[in-house]
């Protein structure tokens, strides 16, 4: 069985290949520690839901070693989905009424008659439900029945929840609301394996973030780790209080082909932007060159990166 | 106390189903083939003379609709797994603490008890329309039986067709396509005379529904001979490949569609 030191889940060298030719999941190696909320990113067909799906023990592996809570799922499959909670990215549902929805997923689960009951209480009310409670699942909106999908899913005990892409359909500020509860029940120990295309919610609740890239793991780390590692590509745009002569920009231009950190710029009449690393030295070069010719600046701008820019800079490698 | 995972899937599927489009299918339309027709037809009918026994329509009709019992809940259990896989609650349940035995399980329970719950229903309805029947220990034996048999094998069927079939379109045209071709090419609704058609003949002697069908007639009015227990021992037989092949193709389904 499990104990405290093990990672809540562990991923060794996991292969998956389907054909025999093509690995779906090709040598993906990464951890998550109970009561962390742990993001896997990456572009459609990267080897995301592959992966889940032997986790969660819907596909056996081709090779290597996967456990959740020190419990091996080839070995021990039955015993893995007594402890894990599953919210596809597709819809899923017996179609009932919403409240019978959470009866019957809670009898499937065991859950003793009480606490189903005073659970779907709170989660009806937390997730906004209380209206539809009694309406059949195929008259909700796809919204409302994404909702029901991940509350239904708290209507059970487990050590180790996988979301695939759960806040699909939902409004931003539903999806804040289920964020915040999803991140509470990480503080209290749960463990959660979290997909998305949304980057910003990987930003906002995941303590770490893999990115996979055809079936390979090719960036981990904290969200702030990655855009300084990958992300570290800013945009600085100056705008100028007066129009350049063609002489001027022209000087400028050359100033921008002689830094070896621009990796892209364009020079106009009263703007002047670049990208690249070390974006404080182009800036204090533009600024001193400006200084320099007596033009005054009217606006300057130095754009973060985002997680989106940290992923779109990975998977283009 | 611990209620084994088959069960609770059974009390799922029961609840699912228990909607009143699936009664209707169940128990409204052969209530009203047992009611409307067979007090219709008593009039143009008035008696089926077989092996020198006179019975009326609706005697002869009631363990036709009671044996239609056995492929209308093998359609609506096995068609289980097509809407599962179609609406995602396959995949869910199986990432849940059930194995896929558990789930078939499930779905042979549903079967069985709206098989032999709706069964119940029909011979009290045709008890109340045509009077009782001659049960014997015996042949409330071979009706549990044959019920229980047929269930079986129709349930393995559509679990065939719901593996097999990927669209929504092609399953229901093959579904009402296999309804009323086993329903109405069968000795459900009429007995096979020397007037029946060969080619209707033909149909009804191949067809599993009749098998069913003539068992519980014999289980419930003509009382039972050799010929029934040949009869239960074809449909047991079909029931055991059926379910060969339903259990093959079942265990590598994919749990989408």
């Amino acid at each position: 069985m499990s104990s405290s030191a093990d990672p809540s889940i562990l991923v060794e060298n996991l292969v998956k290949s389907y054909d025999g030719r093509k690995n779906a999941v090709d040598g993906l190696s990464f951890s998550v520690d109970r009561g962390e909320i742990y993001g896997l990113l990456g572009k459609n067909g990267a080897g995301k839901s592959t992966t889940i799906k032997v986790l969660t023990t819907l596909v056996p592996p081709t090779s290597g070693r996967v456990s959740i809570s020190g419990i091996d799922v080839v070995k021990k499959p039955n015993l893995i989905r007594k402890i894990i909670g599953v919210v596809q990215q597709e819809e899923a549902f017996d179609f009932t009424t919403v409240e019978q929805n959470f009866k019957i997923y809670g009898m499937l689960w065991e859950v003793p008659r009480e606490t189903v009951k005073a659970r779907t209480e709170e989660l009806i009310e937390l997730f906004n439900l209380t209206e539809v409670r009694r309406k059949r699942v195929f008259e909700l909106s796809g919204g409302q029945k994404k909702r029901l999908q991940v509350a239904r899913e708290f209507i059970h005990d487990m050590e180790v929840l996988f979301l695939d892409e759960p806040t699909v359909g939902m409004d931003p500020i539903m999806r804040r609301s289920v964020l915040d509860f999803i991140s509470n029940k990480a503080k209290n120990g749960l463990t959660i394996l979290f997909t998305t295309q949304i980057l910003e919610e990987a930003d906002y609740i995941c303590r770490r973030v893999g990115i996979i890239d055809r079936g390979k793991l090719v960036a981990e780390g904290s969200s702030d780790e990655l855009k300084n590692r990958y992300g570290a590509s800013k945009k600085l745009s100056v705008r100028t209080s007066r129009d350049l002569s063609e002489s001027e920009i022209s000087e400028f231009n050359g100033l921008m082909i002689s830094i070896e950190d621009v990796d892209d710029f364009s020079v106009g009449r009263n703007e002047i932007w670049a990208m690249g690393k070390q974006m404080n030295r182009v800036m204090n070069e533009v600024m001193r060159k400006m200084a320099a010719m007596s033009i005054d600046v009217e606006q300057v701008n130095m754009d973060t990166p985002s997680l989106d820019d940290v992923f779109l800079d990975v998977v283009k490698r | 106390m611990r209620i084994p995972a088959f069960i609770r899937l059974t009390i799922r599927n029961v609840r699912v189903n228990t909607d009143p489009g699936t009664m209707l299918f169940m128990l409204g339309l052969p209530a009203l083939y047992l009611v409307v027709l067979g007090i219709m037809f008593q009039g143009i009918i008035p008696s089926i003379d077989i092996n020198s026994s006179s019975i009326s329509y609706t005697k002869f009709l009631a363990p036709g609709i009671v044996g239609m019992q056995a492929f209308t809940a093998g359609n609506i259990g096995g068609g289980m797994l097509w809407s599962d896989r179609r609406w995602g609650m396959f995949e869910q349940l199986l990432v849940g603490p059930f194995r896929r035995s558990e789930y078939l399980l499930g779905i042979m329970v549903v079967s069985i008890i709206f098989s032999l719950g709706g069964s119940a229903i029909m011979i009290a309805l045709a008890i109340s329309i045509s009077g009782s029947f001659a049960f014997t220990a015996v042949s409330a034996g071979y009706l549990i039986l044959i019920l229980v048999a047929g269930t079986i094998f129709f349930s393995c069927l559509f679990l065939i067709i719901s593996i097999v079939v990927r669209t929504m379109q092609a399953y229901n045209t093959i579904t009402i396509f296999l309804f009323f071709t086993l329903d109405f090419a069968s000795t459900a609704f009429y007995p096979l005379t020397s007037k029946t058609p060969l080619a209707l003949r033909a149909v009804s002697d191949i067809n599993p529904l009749s098998y069913v069908a003539n068992v519980v007639r014999d289980a419930m009015v003509y009382g039972v001979s050799a010929q029934t227990g040949y009869q239960t021992l074809i449909v047991l037989l079909l029931m055991f490949v059926f379910f060969g092949i339903s259990l093959y193709l079942y265990r590598n389904v994919q749990t989408g569609l």
